[in-house]
């Protein structure tokens, strides 16, 4: 990238960071009724329609998801291609939610009307062959339909993994690791000022991914070391190969939050449960990526940080007005999420809702 | 153009899309109905069950490959229990190819892992080692020999070292990697199972008698094992065969059902209503709208209503535009359309694109023996050009006809009589020429803007736009001035008063339409206004490059003659004909890129808004007659 078009880019992201929460605004937004925060998003019309309260949720976190994409367009214009392809393939994990979703409704025989409700709808660079994936009248077609298109090795382990296991977990987990795989090996392919912080911002990311699935794949689901490992994508950071091949043999929650390396040891140092660990981890990879978007000087570092951190923004705001849909007390929905996450220099905590 | 708006009762839709279809009159209205009453449309499972039908239709004719058209036949309304039932076939017969697909899939798979299995066994030959060894399962040692997607293989290696084996990677293979797993039989070996189902591993067997048998056995084992499989593919490459000749009618019974099916869906968005009533609202040009009431009379079954009345204003921009049906112009409106679709009401630009177009290329390329080749080679390239080739010729015959103006045949000058004169015999008077033309077609496009702007009931456009009145009259009273300027010495009173006037006119529309800071205001109001003279002086002198063609023309023919007398006879020849080519195809394609810059830029953004949308008829294809 030019040092012109660097420079567009980092002042297009300070401008669009303006956007970002901060904990004062995070609080205010907390205390704000259902219609008032519909209104303030302008998602009114949403709100007042006649849906069902999940068809309401449903159609705030398209609109929401609709408001990220938009930045990501905006990020990705003055980038080159392999800048491009990077963040395209990190918003892309929506096209894999659609075909997470395609996956289990196939399974489980459901009404394509319903299959159809739930799938996101996405920008042409974005999307998957949909409407073909979505004409499929059984598991079998599906991952036939997937064998001809991009995602061809990942169906034809996808089908392996149907085949002799049968349940939808296996796929879903063979899915999300190609797609952090693919991040990761992007990430590597970087040469010059932004190498180091997007290893840094991508490590943030799948340390508190690894973190997350190896606790509930060893202790929630009862996996076996080699299982576990299996399923994790080392991170290029702190939990690395051969950590996580050492971590996967703890015994206990305790044991191997004590085992993690700093910070992340201090910071989960009195976590009791998941999601206690879930909120810290959150929080150590928002400090992490802030820390990109404020110090960094790659343009494509710090576009992917500020994305990063917008996400986490809407998942707090989706959070919000869920909670509001599903008539939760406030109190109930306040729980949930922690303002003073937001901008803090020590972390403190983020949305739990993000992980 | 008439909105008309039907109102039958919903059970009668079917029959009512066949008409609508077969008049091929009614542009449907997708607006959603302003009566909140109307909103629940009929006949959404109908939509859903063509869906499908047609997805299955499309996916079984796809595997069976099924490459037949239906042949034109009678029409007959398909209701919904028709189309239902259509698709239950359809979902039967697509189980059965689903299934043969499927099979074909599985036995590519086979196949795959019988070459990795031989390329292993090649491999370990190699490596002389005891096969037979492997084979035997011991008590305490488990063996996996078999394939690994290449990325799974580092994780794999981590994985089963927890487990106390130990992975060796020993030959890739495109995505695939050959890997040998060894370690400790016992209780670990059931989560080993589950790691490598995980990471998607597949097993080789080592063959039965692998130590027993000589290399040219073994040979001629695999070739047997794919021999096996040849005649597996053989057997299902006819069971495909007599699936398509046993299905082959009932298919293209399908695809006409559904043909005769298709208008309703596509009508789907614009049909709204209430319980058994459904209301349909579209455009129909005036002349046909007592066909289509003749039509939906003849073969609706119960009582229905039609509605018609003229488009508001406000809808204007929605009403849709009837294409050139003419021949001769249709190359001519393909390219206008790259522009845009002219609005309901807008003079169609394709007639004026026509002739000014080949007036503008005929002087710019005016040559009798260029212009000939051109249409010859159109008219013999008529096949693949189509419509164009009617273009082709009639650029041809226009830079023909110039070229008996000008006295050009291949750049010859000499041979013909001028009807006027030579390009190089007087520049001035041609470039005279040109500036008129541009003038007087700057004049007309203006006044083409501002009819087509009263006609869309955009009076405020046509007076303050760009390119409308008082625009005009600014360029009328800047060329009297000019006139003045040339010929008397002074600008005059009455333009400078008119250019003044309607520059101050334009520069408070300007004004009251910005906001902001008065300073970006008046600098904004400058920079336009300056930007008015400065248009419209450039835009005329851009017609300069009309004669500067012509002129350009008959220069580089000199250039080749004189090339050509510089040579012996072969070079001349040659010389000749390669520069003939170089003038038809660098000078004929800048030539019409040019023509085209000038009706785009200077044209079509004066008059012509293109943002139209084009008349498309419900119809459908081969079948003609209805039968209720």
């Amino acid at each position: 990238m030019s040092a012109a078009a660097h420079a567009y880019l980092n002042t297009r992201v300070s401008v669009m960071s303006a956007r970002l929460l901060n904990p004062d605004r995070a609080n205010a937004l907390l205390g704000l009724a259902l219609p008032e925060l519909a209104e303030r998003l302008g998602l009114q019309s949403v709100i007042e329609d006649q849906l069902s309260a999940h068809a309401k949720a449903r159609a705030v976190e398209q609109a929401l998801m609709q408001t990220l994409l938009a930045d990501v367009a905006v990020l990705i214009r003055p980038m080159n291609p392999a800048e491009r392809a990077l963040l395209l393939s990190w918003a892309r994990r929506y096209a894999l939610f659609n075909l997470k979703t395609l996956i289990r409704g196939k399974l489980y025989h459901l009404d394509p009307g319903e299959i159809r409700k739930d799938l996101y709808d996405l920008p042409p660079g974005l999307r998957l062959a949909r409407d073909e994936l979505f004409r499929t009248e059984n598991v079998l077609e599906l991952l036939r339909v997937l064998e001809r298109g991009p995602f061809s090795l990942l169906a034809r382990q996808a089908r392996e993994v149907y085949e002799q296991k049968r349940e939808p977990f296996a796929l879903e987990a063979a899915i999300d690791q190609q797609y952090y795989n693919d991040l990761v090996r992007q990430t590597m392919r970087f040469q010059g000022a932004s190498l180091q912080p997007l290893r840094r911002l991508m490590g943030a990311l799948l340390d508190r991914v690894d973190l997350m699935w190896m606790l509930r794949f060893r202790f929630a689901y009862g996996f076996s070391p080699s299982e576990t490992f299996y399923q994790l994508v080392p991170s290029p950071r702190l939990l690395h190969r051969e950590r996580l091949l050492a971590l996967v043999n703890h015994e206990n929650l305790r044991q191997l939050l004590d085992a993690l390396p700093e910070p992340l040891a201090a910071r989960m140092a009195d976590a009791g449960d998941l999601l206690e660990v879930q909120r810290r981890a959150v929080a150590h990879q928002a400090e992490e990526t802030r820390h990109i978007l404020t110090q960094s000087a790659s343009g494509v570092a710090r576009a992917l940080a500020y994305l990063m951190l917008r996400e986490m923004d809407l998942m707090l705001l989706f959070a919000l007005l869920q909670g509001g849909l599903l008539g939760l007390p406030p109190d109930v929905i306040k729980s949930a999420v922690d303002p003073h996450a937001f901008g803090a220099a020590n972390g403190g905590g983020a949305l739990a809702a993000a992980a | 153009m008439q909105h008309v708006r039907l109102m039958l009762m919903a059970e009668d839709l079917p029959r009512a899309s066949l008409a609508l279809a077969e008049t091929a009159q009614f542009h449907p209205d997708t607006r959603p109905p302003e009566e909140q009453a109307l909103a629940n449309p009929p006949g959404r499972d109908y939509r859903e069950t063509f869906a499908m039908a047609r997805s299955r239709l499309d996916k079984i004719a796809r595997i069976l490959e099924l490459e037949d058209s239906p042949e034109p036949g009678q029409t007959r309304v398909i209701d919904h229990d028709d189309l239902a039932a259509l698709n239950q076939q359809l979902g039967t017969l697509w189980e059965d190819a689903s299934r043969l697909e499927e099979d074909f899939r599985r036995l590519d798979e086979e196949e795959r892992v019988l070459r990795e299995q031989e390329a292993a066994l090649e491999n370990f030959a190699n490596l002389n080692v005891d096969l037979g060894a492997l084979k035997r399962k011991t008590r305490f040692l488990d063996f996996y020999i078999g394939l690994v997607p290449r990325e799974n293989v580092s994780r794999l290696e981590g994985a089963v070292a927890l487990a106390g084996h130990l992975l060796l990677h020993f030959l890739q293979r495109d995505n695939h990697a050959h890997v040998v797993i060894i370690g400790p039989s016992g209780e670990r070996e059931k989560q080993l199972a589950s790691v490598l189902s995980s990471a998607g591993f597949q097993a080789l067997p080592i063959p039965e008698g692998i130590t027993d048998k000589t290399p040219e056995q073994l040979e001629a084992d695999f070739r047997a094992r794919h021999q096996a499989l040849e005649a597996r593919r053989g057997a299902l490459k006819q069971r495909l065969v007599d699936l398509r000749t046993k299905h082959c009618e009932q298919l293209l019974d399908a695809r006409r059902m559904l043909l005769l099916a298709e208008p309703l869906v596509t009508l789907d968005p614009s049909i709204h209503g209430v319980k058994s009533l459904a209301v349909l609202c579209g455009w129909v040009p005036t002349r046909a709208i007592e066909r289509l009431r003749e039509n939906l009379g003849a073969h609706l079954q119960l009582p229905f209503a039609l509605e018609t009345r003229r488009p508001t204003a406000a809808e204007r921009p929605l009403v849709p535009t009837v294409p050139t049906h003419n021949r001769l112009l249709a190359p001519f409106s393909t390219l206008v359309k790259q522009y845009g679709i002219p609005q309901y009401g807008e003079i169609d630009p394709t007639p004026l694109f026509a002739v000014t177009f080949l007036l503008m290329f005929g002087m710019m390329f005016g040559d009798v023996g260029h212009g000939a080749v051109i249409a010859l080679a159109a008219y013999l390239a008529r096949a693949k050009l189509k419509n164009f080739a009617a273009f082709g010729m009639a650029a041809g015959v226009s830079s023909m006809l110039f070229g008996f103006v000008f006295g050009s045949i291949f750049g010859v000058e000499h041979w013909l009589p001028a009807l006027w004169m030579p390009p190089l015999q007087d520049p001035i008077t041609l470039l005279k020429v040109a500036l008129v033309w541009g003038i007087v077609f700057i004049i007309a496009a203006c006044s083409l803007g501002i009819y087509n702007r009263f006609a869309v009931g955009n009076i405020q456009g046509a007076l303050l736009a760009p390119h409308g009145l008082v625009n005009l009259l600014f360029y009328l009273g800047f060329l009297t001035g000019g006139w003045n300027l040339a010929t008397r010495g002074g600008f005059g009173l009455w333009p400078g008063v008119i250019v003044l006037g309607s520059l101050a006119t334009l520069a408070v529309h300007q004004w009251r339409h910005l906001s902001g800071p008065v300073g970006e205001k008046m600098l904004v109001v400058f920079i336009e206004t300056l930007d008015t003279v400065i248009v419209y002086l450039s835009n005329t002198l851009s017609f300069l490059r009309v004669s500067a063609f012509s002129l350009n023309h008959a220069a580089l023919a000199i250039a080749i003659f004189t090339l050509a007398d510089m040579l012996g006879t072969f070079g001349t020849i040659v010389t000749l004909i390669l520069g003939n080519l170089f003038i038809l195809v660098l000078e004929g394609g800048i030539v019409m890129i040019q023509v085209m810059r000038l009706q785009y830029y200077e044209g079509f953004s004066r008059y012509f808004s293109g943002d139209g949308h084009e008349f498309a008829p419900l119809r459908f294809g081969e079948v003609k007659k209805l039968r209720s």
